[in-house]
């Protein structure tokens, strides 16, 4: 098949947390939280799907969010695509049909992302310290609220393809 | 000697002609696919707004009728107050004009007012954003000045078909020209990084020497006509002190806005009647 129809299933979910995202944070919007989620968007589809369908999904995923948030567009694609690299290289580690392994690099993602943010977007300010109190403040609150969103979004992803009749389980490994 | 498997270099690849692809490809198609992918996730912000609305119109239903009476009663003496004061506004403007053409002052910029529904507010330590239900649907121009009843909320960076996005002035991108009230020498007004807690900041600088500011009376920051976006008067925030700022020719000072702008529902994009054409304009 040309293209896994669980990438577009996966899609689907990371734009229904992004959405998700961006609602509870103008809700919040005069409270001192921002939650920013995106380490899980990567985590499934470069553990259950093959390279092709895996690079469609990131490749939409990244564009997604790049047209929804005030980055240079093509940023978090490039950032998605690099980071989605390094998981699928050494995917076979670890076990996709449980949740501990990808909570573990849901966060760890999460965190890069986030730096990586920071340091494009807030060079100017790293001298201040309100700029920091802000920024871990928003790396704590995303990592506390990641323990909760990860696990349920994964299930819900797994609950998905099994609601569509598709393969529940990852694919082979072509990597040995 | 085990044999070596290219085949798991093949993200690499992967990312590496993609990075070249985008570093190739013209910025009319990025362009092109950046509003494609914004369209196409507008309309569910502008449904969830829609749908807020009729949850605000169900829940006042539910009010009982001496209590839509006495809305009533308060609209109307609202009503009444503002129309008074819309017609000494009129006998103001007309006066202002007669006066204007009697010391034959140049024309002052006029602005059509659209109200907006705020649908989304994207407030971190990156960015500072508000997301408004009026596009190009409206002819709202880019870089056109946002105000709300407490005073200046931002100008407009980008527009869709049906939204655009406001950058907030307590944005640590926003800049703009200010005045202190009743002293009409410029400053300089920007946003700055914000901590998240307490109301929001800002900075001025190349303030005067001689303004001195205390926190019983702070000076009130204000729009200028000079950046040519935003019209004169309209409130920025407060400056409770001022200090020398880097050069020693200036003083620099913190601003406090209002704390009301992380919690809008409603702003005002000022639309001007006649636009600044730059090549037309220019000396």
């Amino acid at each position: 098949m040309l293209l896994d129809p669980r990438a577009i299933l996966l899609f689907g979910a990371n734009a229904l947390l992004l959405f998700l995202m961006l609602l509870v944070n103008s809700a919040m919007a005069s409270w001192p939280v921002y939650l920013f989620l995106l380490g899980p968007m990567l985590v499934l589809p470069a553990l259950y799907l093959r390279h092709r369908s895996y690079f469609v999904c990131i490749v939409l995923t990244g564009f997604w969010v790049d047209a929804a948030l005030p980055v240079p567009f093509g940023f978090f694609t490039a950032l998605f695509l690099g980071c989605g690299a390094l998981i699928f290289m050494v995917r076979i580690r670890f076990r996709a049909e449980h949740n501990y392994h990808p909570i573990l690099l849901a966060h760890a993602i999460n965190f890069i992302l986030l730096v990586t943010v920071t340091v494009v977007s807030g060079r100017e300010y790293f001298g201040v310290t309100i700029f920091w109190i802000h920024v871990l403040s928003t790396s704590l609150f995303s990592h506390l609220a990641l323990l909760v969103v990860a696990p349920w979004f994964f299930n819900l992803e797994r609950l998905l393809f099994e609601i569509c009749r598709l393969e529940t389980e990852p694919d082979d490994f072509p990597v040995l | 000697m085990a044999k070596l498997r290219l085949d798991k270099f093949k993200p690499l690849v992967a990312l590496g002609v993609f990075l070249v692809a985008w570093w190739i490809v013209p910025t009319v198609a990025k362009s092109f696919l950046k509003l494609s992918f914004a369209e196409f996730q507008a309309p569910a912000w502008v449904a969830g707004s829609y749908l807020d609305d009729l949850e605000g119109f169900w829940s006042r239903n539910m009010h009982s009728k001496k209590d839509l009476q006495v809305a009533g009663q308060q609209i109307a003496r609202a009503k009444a107050y503002y129309q008074f004061n819309a017609q000494r506004a009129d006998t103001l403007d007309a006066e202002i004009r007669r006066l204007e053409s009697i010391l034959k002052l140049p024309s002052r910029r006029e602005y059509r007012y659209e109200v907006a529904r705020v649908i989304r507010r994207d407030l971190s330590a990156w960015w500072q954003h508000l997301i408004i239900r009026k596009g190009r649907d409206f002819d709202i121009p880019e870089g056109a000045a946002v105000v709300f009843a407490g005073g200046v909320v931002g100008r407009v960076v980008e527009v869709n078909a049906f939204t655009s996005r406001v950058e907030l002035i307590s944005s640590p991108n926003f800049r703009m020209a200010a005045q202190f009230a009743g002293d009409d020498r410029p400053v300089v007004y920007e946003g700055v990084a914000q901590s998240g807690f307490g109301q929001p900041t800002g900075l001025v600088r190349d303030a005067p020497q001689d303004l001195v500011a205390n926190s019983k009376e702070p000076l009130q920051l204000v729009s200028t006509r000079l950046g040519g976006t935003f019209p004169p008067g309209l409130a920025i925030g407060s400056v409770a002190w001022l200090e020398p700022g880097s050069t020693g020719i200036f003083q620099a000072g913190d601003v406090s806005l209002d704390p009301s702008l992380l919690s809008l529902h409603e702003v005002a994009v000022l639309i001007p009647l006649n636009p600044i054409e730059i090549e037309s304009d220019a000396p």
